[in-house]
């Protein structure tokens, strides 16, 4: 058959302005050249920004974000969201703490605590959303509300105090060859993720579930199964995430991180994730959950208000989707 | 006995839907390896059943399905495949935004231990196969950017991945332009080369001729004949498919009003014909038409008949407002027109009752008198609050005049038959009376007594002036309904003609197959 010789016109990449090649790529390149500006811009405005000090601030205080974009990442590719992220980072951190306060003071149980009530609050999502088909976005609405409620309860608005020693340091103040714990934790779970969604069959599933339900189904995809680890792993990574808050602070506090999983999805679609599913990398969820804390400590050192930082972050992840959805 | 084993042996298969609905009445069919099998018929001639029951998803109630020579008795599409019989459906199982290696492998991916994939491997096995099958397909390419039929070959190469002996290929053509069709049927040719049998369900009785080596006609749940193509006609196959006694109905007796009505638009010198045309299009060119020229005058109702696909709908979608001529003209009451929307063409006086009522006509949650409002809303606002009682009233004598069978205007369109639903998509358009109605497919659903009503209503709408067009597969209909007819294929206009220069639907069928590649 001839036309194996001569291939199909239409899959060679017609030849187009490199500028818009980049812009319009599947690969966050673009995300990543607005990273450098942010960085440029922020250097020329103050001479503090640019110091390796204030970068590892920078990816201190990005973690939380960087943790559970990562799971997050997982859940809008496979279509789906998760509004109760926050919620679920301040129950299984109080958890945790009133394990260890209450019952043994041992890191590692208190550490499994938290992490099998972040993967059950999952668990809990993912059934809800695939065995009653309510949307996901209604269940984790529902579900911020009550694992809030539930932290509060617990701890009767008080912040749980602790005192591990060891749990301190293998979550924050420790380091290894010189690199704060949190920023370890963001590149484990970062190389972990970018494995399972890469590089493994399970990856594959998650894109396939996203991208064409119908399709996945019809090649043998549990898509239903998909969807919930999806979610359980996401509790798992805010559990996670509550640990190392923990860590930082010494305590539990049911008050902390109220809005947190707005800049989660901000970091994830800036990042290139489609909102519709189907599309995204771990990698431009890295790059987007930088811009995030970027944009966060560059806002504070150039000395802009609090409340103005909120509207400039709504502005710029408005911004993003109207851009990727042009393209 | 045949002397080659059969791929594929079903005998005599009868199958019911609800007790009531004889879908196949005792179907035979074969299928020889290395052969492509025509299936042609009319719309539920039988012919989806018939390969639903082959691929398990329908259950047969009587009759035997050999495959390789052995009874099967297949519970889903799973159990078929099993046994090597692939199904192709329009662009359903691929996901778009991953590769064609992805999606492949899709759910079957090589992988180690630890299950992790290899991509650079899985593309390399991926490019291999295709390579090794003859599909001109670049593994690493996404499935979003690749062509239709680029598509289309992926889904066959994902079919026929496995042991697949039988490929069962439902339209595969319909979406695709005629370069693209080459490179299928290409494609076709080499798997069957392999010794794989391929069951070609299609309406274009063209590439019947192109492409098959039997042809088996099915009509009304029975076979009409089985052929070999190179010793048949396109008349024998015509006739074939549209079965005795069909010519007489599209000679369906007109009232003398509509008699008249008609006769006017086959005379040049009549003022029908010198009237103004309601809407011309000149020479108009988009990204599915190219260069069409249409005039509809006062009263005429003009057909428009084509393949699915064929840039039918979108003559109407043209007209609408829905998409733009790129070049040429449209001409509405004798002045240039560029609508930037639907909603400037309904001020206009275009009217439009879509191909999925329910999707695009009707809110089905909501009652006939909302849905009558609908269009109107404008000129039903008083000081700037909704006029219920005037939208009752319009809502009201709708019922009336289209008689409509429901209990009141609150009654919810979802409790409504098909037949009455679509009265009240017209309903949408009494008040204004529209200048140009556009009709998709008009009757699709609808049972035959309520057929005949719409006509009427169809028909009253041009004795008042009003200009129609009717897209319909439907050819018989088409004859019945319309004074003058096109042909379109491939977004052009092929043939026009006074419905009474085309005698029967056998005549009819043969323009638009002639016209189609």
């Amino acid at each position: 058959m001839t036309t194996t010789l001569t291939g199909p016109p239409a899959v060679a990449a017609p030849r187009r302005n490199p500028v818009r090649q980049i812009l319009a790529s599947d690969k966050p390149y673009a995300v990543f050249l607005a990273l450098v500006a942010l960085i440029i811009f922020f250097s020329i405005k103050s001479p503090y920004f640019f110091a390796a000090d204030n970068f590892a601030n920078i990816g201190r205080q990005t973690t939380l974000v960087t943790v559970i974009s990562v799971g997050m990442t997982f859940v809008i590719i496979a279509a789906e969201i998760d509004l109760s992220v926050a919620s679920i980072l301040k129950l299984s951190g109080v958890c945790a703490a009133l394990f260890m306060a209450n019952f043994a003071d041992n890191w590692i149980l208190g550490v499994i605590v938290g992490l099998v009530v972040g993967a059950l609050i999952g668990l809990v999502n993912g059934l809800l959303v695939t065995k009653l088909g309510i949307p996901s976005f209604l269940v984790t609405l529902g579900m911020l509300g009550v694992a809030k409620g539930l932290a509060f309860v617990f701890t009767d608005t008080a912040p749980v105090l602790m005192d591990n020693q060891t749990f301190f340091s293998v979550f924050y103040e420790g380091s290894i060859l010189g690199i704060p714990m949190p920023i370890i934790w963001s590149i484990i779970v970062l190389v972990g993720g970018g494995l399972l969604l890469h590089y493994s069959t399970f990856g594959r599933k998650v894109y396939a579930t996203g991208g064409n339900a119908m399709a996945a189904r019809y090649s043998g995809i549990n898509t239903a199964r998909v969807k919930m680890i999806c979610f359980v792993l996401t509790g798992a990574l805010a559990a996670l995430a509550a640990l190392i808050f923990a860590a930082q602070g010494h305590a539990s506090r049911p008050d902390f991180a109220d809005g947190l999983e707005l800049d989660v999805i901000a970091a994830v679609i800036l990042g290139g994730t489609s909102l519709f599913g189907g599309r995204g990398t771990i990698i431009g969820t890295l790059i987007g959950s930088l811009i995030i804390g970027v944009l966060n400590n560059g806002l504070v050192i150039i000395g802009v208000s609090s409340s103005w930082q909120i509207a400039v972050k709504g502005a710029i992840i408005i911004l993003a989707v109207a851009f990727s959805k042009r393209n | 006995m045949t002397t080659v084993e059969s791929l594929v042996d079903m005998r005599d298969i009868t199958l019911t839907f609800g007790g009531v609905v004889k879908a196949l009445r005792g179907v035979s069919f074969d299928l020889r390896p290395g052969e492509v099998h025509a299936l042609l018929g009319q719309n539920g001639a039988g012919k989806s059943t018939l390969i639903k029951v082959l691929s398990g998803v329908n259950q047969r109630d009587g009759g035997s399905v050999l495959v390789h020579g052995e009874e099967t008795n297949f519970r889903s599409a799973q159990d078929s495949q099993a046994a090597g019989i692939a199904m192709v459906y329009q662009d359903l199982s691929l996901v778009p935004s991953m590769s064609v290696a992805d999606n492949l492998f899709l759910g079957r991916e090589p992988h180690d231990r630890l299950s992790l994939v290899r991509g650079r491997r899985l593309h390399a096995a991926a490019q291999k196969y295709l390579d090794e099958q003859g599909f001109p397909i670049k593994a690493a390419a996404a499935v979003a950017s690749l062509p239709f039929a680029y598509r289309q070959l992926t889904e066959i190469a994902k079919a026929l991945m496995g042991d697949i002996r039988i490929l069962v290929l439902d339209e595969p053509t319909s979406a695709l332009s005629a370069g693209e069709e080459d490179i299928l049927f290409d494609a076709v040719k080499e798997v069957t080369r392999r010794g794989v049998g391929v069951v070609y369900v299609t309406h274009r009785l063209r590439e019947v001729f192109r492409i098959s080596d039997r042809v088996t006609v099915l009509r009304d749940g029975l076979n009409a004949g089985t052929f070999d193509t190179p010793e048949i006609t396109m008349e024998t196959l015509i006739s074939a498919i549209v079965g005795p006694g069909h010519a007489k109905m599209a000679q369906a007796t007109l009232s003398l009003e509509e008699g008249e009505r008609r006769q006017g638009f086959s005379d040049p010198e009549h003022q029908s014909l010198t009237a103004a045309p309601v809407i011309e299009l000149r020479d108009v060119t988009n990204d599915r038409l190219r260069g069409v020229d249409l005039k509809v005058r006062p009263g005429e109702i003009l057909g428009l008949a084509g393949m699915v696909g064929s840039g039918r709908t979108e003559v109407l979608e043209t007209m609408f407002g829905l998409r733009r001529a790129a070049e040429g003209q449209v001409i509405y009451q004798g002045a240039e027109v560029k609508w930037k929307s639907s909603a400037a063409a309904i001020k206009a006086g275009v009217a439009l009752v879509p191909e999925d009522r329910h999707l695009q006509g009707l809110v089905l949650g909501d009652s006939i008198a909302a849905n009558t409002a609908l269009p109107q809303l404008r000129g039903l606002t008083r000081f700037g609050f909704f006029a219920k009682g005037e939208a009752g009233k319009r809502a009201t004598s709708a019922l009336k005049e289209l008689n409509v069978k429901a209990p009141g205007i609150s009654t919810r369109l979802q409790n409504l038959s098909g037949g009455n639903q679509q009265k009240v998509v017209f309903g949408k358009w009494l008040v204004p009376e529209p200048k140009l109605l556009l009709l998709d497919e008009p009757t699709v659903g609808v049972d035959v007594g309520a057929r005949d009503e719409i006509y009427g209503i169809i028909r009253r709408f041009a004795q008042r002036g009003c200009a129609v067009v009717v897209v319909s597969s439907d050819l018989v209909e088409l004859q019945m309904l319309c004074d003058t007819l096109a042909i379109i294929n491939d977004g052009q206009v092929t043939t026009t003609a006074h419905t009474s220069e085309v005698q029967g639907e056998e005549a009819l069928q043969h323009l638009v197959q002639e016209s189609a590649r």
